[in-house]
């Protein structure tokens, strides 16, 4: 049997092995931006798989319109009978914009946390390895993308922008197993009780919202939207629905189990949400506490 | 296969490993399992045995180095292991017979230690918290036969390409 490692081999592997550690130590922690090897070569690789994703794409939408033609005659029904209903919402909706808007301009309160604008982007890949649930899309930095902005689905929030380059970024799902990775949300009812996701029960395929108050009443199907209150993200973007409520470890809070409304898997076309409202000055917010006290 | 043509038909297979799980997603299977595809890591292996030895381990280490930059942004990972995979299995092919159907069980080992690998540092860095017994079952079993299916497809014509580069590496 041949020496499996010789002198020179075992060398070559401690010195890789120590590159290893530093290369891992140096792209692990929380980064402002990538270096610009990185983003050259994610815009190299970005452009390829968009290449690479339309048409593949395109024939995957073919064998998934042919499946939707099947049920059509049953959709078509329900869909005329939530018609009727649809018209009498659109001027509901109305009427209650109009007033929004009116009273805004007396409170004069032109800054609203639940407006924003979105950015389409398209899938272009995915993290093959499903450690880190990451997405790649066809749209970064010269479109007006930042890191750490919401992205959403038709169904809800699925995630929040990782890292840019110029013409491609990362999005992080929400599916994502990453303690830092906290996001303000409230569950509406007829009182708003206000809690964090904080990670994803990969069993059950459920969302955890923590920290919520010991004494909140919540119950099922009860609606959870983002609350804006972390700045990042807007207000009232819709993220799922609540199945289970238990006591957290040590009884002083409650968990939230949530069934997030949109897919994880199947992705095609997300938007990129920006806040469109100012952070508020620090100076305001330091001064009015000086007054508190 | 032409020199040039190589590294271009190696990055087909990286990025058919994303547009795999994009377009197939698990619920397709109608199952929660956790099936991934390691066609970039098959392919580089049958490089390694048929191709020649140092090619299979240069491309290795350029392919995961790229898989780490563009796909985990965790770098050094892959950077590490594929080449050091890579040349586990030329080892390996020196002592035993390489046939066709051996070469393609000995990938089977690769990805199995290319998984544990993975899971283990990423269960260092606190990435996953996913017990040692959920992941064999969700996610190696799997694996193992979707990969399994992938090297059967694609092993002969592979067989054949590499050979053929080998071939004209040698009379240049």
């Amino acid at each position: 049997m041949p020496q499996f490692l010789s002198n020179k081999r075992l060398i070559i592997l401690l010195v890789s092995i120590i590159i290893l550690v530093a290369l891992i130590g140096f792209s692990i922690r929380e980064r402002e931006k990538l270096t610009w090897p990185e983003q050259f070569i994610k815009d190299t690789t970005g452009w390829v798989q968009s290449a690479l994703s339309r048409p593949a794409n395109y024939v995957a939408g073919f064998f998934e319109n042919v499946k939707d033609l099947q049920n059509t005659y049953e959709e078509n029904k329900e869909l005329k009978a939530r018609l009727d209903e649809l018209v009498q919402l659109e001027v509901d909706v109305q009427t209650l914009a109009k007033e929004n808007k009116e009273l805004r301009e007396i409170l004069d309160n032109k800054e609203d946390l639940s407006a924003f604008d979105p950015v389409q982007a398209i899938v272009v890949g995915r993290n093959p390895e499903r450690w880190h649930e990451l997405l790649v899309i066809n749209k970064g930095k010269q479109d007006g993308i930042q890191q750490n902005m919401a992205v959403i689905t038709a169904n809800g929030l699925i995630g929040k922008v990782k890292s840019i380059s110029q013409f491609t970024s990362t999005i992080q799902l929400l599916s994502a197993n990453d303690p830092t990775n906290r996001i303000s949300a409230k569950i509406i009812g007829e009182t708003e009780t206000y809690g964090t996701i904080e990670g994803y029960d990969e069993e059950r395929k459920l969302l955890k919202l923590k920290r919520l108050p010991y004494d909140a009443k919540i119950e099922k199907d009860q609606i959870v939207t983002t609350s804006g209150l972390g700045g990042v993200f807007p207000k009232d973007l819709p993220v799922g629905k609540v199945v289970e409520v238990v006591p957290d470890e040590f009884g002083l809070n409650q968990t939230a189990y949530i069934e997030p409304g949109a897919d994880f898997y199947d992705i095609r076309h997300v938007m990129v949400v920006t806040v469109k409202t100012n952070t508020p000055d620090l100076s305001d917010i330091s001064s009015e506490e000086e007054e508190e006290l | 296969m032409k020199k040039l043509l190589l590294p271009v038909f190696i990055l087909f297979f990286f990025i058919l490993e994303s547009l795999f799980v994009e377009l197939f997603s698990p619920q397709l299977f109608n199952s929660d399992r956790i099936i991934v595809p390691h066609f970039l890591l098959v392919v580089l292996l049958f490089l390694t045995v048929y191709g020649g030895k140092k090619q299979g381990i240069i491309h290795a280490a350029i392919f995961g180095l790229l898989f780490d930059i563009v796909y985990t942004e965790v770098i050094g990972i892959y950077f590490f292991l594929y080449p050091l995979i890579a040349y586990f299995v030329s080892k390996t092919m020196q002592l035993i017979h390489n046939h066709l159907v051996v070469v393609a069980l000995t990938s089977m080992v690769g990805i199995i230690l290319l998984e544990l690998g993975v899971y283990e540092l990423n269960f260092l860095l606190k990435v996953t918290e996913m017990e040692f017994q959920t992941f064999l079952q969700e996610r190696l079993y799997p694996t193992l036969l979707l990969n399994l299916a992938f090297t059967i497809l694609v092993s002969f014509p592979l067989k054949r390409q590499f050979e053929k580069y080998a071939e004209e590496l040698r009379n240049e």
